[in-house]
């Protein structure tokens, strides 16, 4: 969750591992969007000898669809490139890392961002230095200032940052894997326990962020900041991906390796849960490859998902009109595969083009940021968060668990009741204020090694 | 899934290129940075090179058994035999995937792996 480890393949590839996107106007600069994509899923801080980085042989890439077909019109890539400046140590570092230039780094990461459009391809700059991981005190002592030095303004007015950060996204996966189970409502569950709170199972893991802010006139199809929710030129499709090349030759007994052909996506993610709880096991790595335009053929997922089959076999008795519901959901078609057109929420639309069946991120760039932001997104009445794009303290699984339960049903079929039990529907995790910041990147410092020997502090 | 369709420069049909979709355009345009005329010009010339490999593979030497004399390139011309009935060999040229019909070439791979073409 929201897609780690998701798939039987691309969680045996860490690096190649998309395990979230999110997408949103920035709070403290709103002529901006940010998008952030994670990859290595659940990264124990005590990560040495050799200590997370991003693969030199993938391809990361953020997707923006700004007219509104399923297609990129944008790509932004990434490629990284590693560098042993010591080759005659064992150790990640000699002494303290006191800058990004520190020579007592011995194995450091920068990489190249490139900007592809539909008749331009431009590389927006070279070399950025990533920050070493978080080791610990006598190692990183001063990370503030090496997490700073990572943040790279660009020319043309964008922000940069890629790098080690704790994993912002918040869910219980022991209970939620453990057939369905909610903590607090586990009292209900078919195979019963006292209700408790949830547990924030990545609390202290870390992932690794590509974070980038942009001028919103760099996005849209017009080159225009559009301020009126309805102009369609205010709505963008976003997702992430990584790639590998096709075929990667082994040089005997050297650590050098060649590859050939073409770059082939391995993991993709807009939506969070889409692939992790809608698409079937066996379709995951194949979802994984696809583009979105290319998702019409999952649309039986999404119209008859699985979990809300299984939620009043779970939970007896308490989703009886749940359990009830055979028509298609066409609530989650639209907040997953064709936006929300005009008229469905009042005063918001996020809409592609008519006959587009195509999973992505969709923020209206024209909805301004929250100034108390609401976890629980549209269903706390906050239309700048999630399915409005995605904010980092978004609550995506309260938010999803209640959708698919049956919450968001009303918005097309409004003669239907909602069961009592949906409000009760939760993780009931309420995340550590410190799991994010309030500034670009939005993701926050990475636990260290020494103060975070264990997952279960 | 993607689909083969006919190459730039292709041979009569007989070559077929994967890696045509929008998104691949937009990648080759930025990863491979050299962009589509880089893409295309290979495409064209590895097809002239195989259409006098296919009528000359008679009077060609065979393949013999040799020691590698290094390192492979970071970049190897790499290719497979896709369908040996078919004759189709896929290539893979920098970040370019082609696939021709070469029974000629299919036929010299598959002896030189040891086999025979059922």
């Amino acid at each position: 969750m929201s897609s780690h480890r998701e798939a039987p393949e691309v969680s045996k590839d860490p690096v190649a591992d998309n395990t979230d996107t999110y997408a949103f106007v920035s709070p403290d600069n709103p002529t901006t969007v940010t998008i952030i994509t994670n990859y290595l899923p659940a990264e124990v801080p005590a990560g040495g000898p050799t200590f997370f980085e991003f693969g030199d042989d993938v391809l990361y890439s953020i997707y923006i669809d700004n007219d509104r077909d399923g297609r990129a019109d944008i790509v932004y890539e990434f490629c990284f490139e590693s560098e042993i400046t010591n080759p005659n140590t064992f150790l990640y570092n000699t002494g303290p890392i006191g800058s990004l230039g520190d020579p007592n780094w011995s194995k450091r990461q920068s990489y190249t961002v490139s900007r592809i459009g539909r008749k331009h391809a431009m590389v927006l700059a070279k070399g950025l230095a990533c920050p070493p991981c978080n080791i610990g005190p006598r190692s990183t002592p001063s990370y503030a200032k090496l997490e700073k030095e990572a943040v790279h303004s660009l020319p043309g007015g964008q922000k940069v940052f890629a790098g080690q950060r704790n994993d912002p996204f918040f869910v219980d996966i022991g209970s939620i894997f453990d057939l369905g189970d909610l903590r607090p409502i586990q009292n209900l569950h078919l195979i019963p326990t006292e209700a408790t709170a949830g547990v924030d199972t990545l609390q202290t893991l870390n992932c690794h962020s590509i974070a980038l802010q942009i001028p919103i006139g760099q996005l849209t199809a017009n080159g225009s900041a559009p301020n009126e929710v309805t102009n369609p030129n205010a709505v963008l499709g976003i997702w992430g991906s990584a790639s590998r090349r096709k075929v990667k030759i082994r040089h005997d007994g050297k650590d050098d390796q060649s590859a050939a052909g073409p770059w082939v996506q391995v993991s993709r993610l807009g939506s969070p849960l889409f692939n992790e709880v809608l698409i079937p096991m066996s379709r995951k790595d194949e979802w994984n490859a696809r583009e979105p335009s290319e998702d019409e053929d999952f649309l039986p997922y999404v119209q008859h998902p699985e979990l809300a089959k299984l939620l009043p076999l779970l939970y007896p008795k308490q989703f009886p009109n749940l359990e009830g519901l055979t028509a298609p959901r066409e609530d989650l078609v639209a907040i997953f595969l064709t936006g929300l057109p005009a008229g469905v929420v009042p005063g918001f639309q996020n809409v592609s083009k008519k006959g587009v069946l195509a999973e992505m991120l969709r923020l209206n760039v024209a909805v301004a940021p929250a100034s108390s932001p609401n976890p629980l997104g549209f269903l706390g009445g906050d239309l700048a968060g999630y399915p409005n794009g995605r904010r980092v303290t978004d609550d995506v699984t309260n938010i999803s668990l209640r959708a698919v339960a049956g919450a968001t049903f009303p918005l097309v079929h409004k003669g239907y009741k909602p069961d009592a039990a949906v409000s009760a529907v939760e993780q009931g995790i309420t995340p550590l204020a410190t799991r994010t910041q309030a500034t670009f990147p939005y993701v926050t410092t990475p636990h260290d090694g020494f103060d975070f020997p264990s997952v279960t502090k | 899934m993607k689909k083969l369709t006919p190459a730039v420069g292709g041979a009569g049909g007989e070559a077929a290129s994967e890696g045509t979709s929008r998104r691949e355009f937009l990648q080759v345009g930025g990863g491979a940075a050299a962009g589509a005329a880089l893409m295309l010009g290979t495409s064209g010339a590895a097809s002239v090179a195989f259409g006098k490999s296919e009528a000359g593979a008679a009077a060609e030497p065979k393949a013999t058994v040799t020691k590698p004399s290094g390192s492979p390139p970071r970049e190897p011309v790499t290719a497979y035999v896709r369908n040996a009935q078919r004759g189709e060999v896929t290539v893979m040229s920098g970040k370019h995937e082609t696939t021709y019909h070469d029974p000629a070439l299919a036929k010299r791979l598959i002896d030189a792996a040891g086999g025979t073409i059922k």
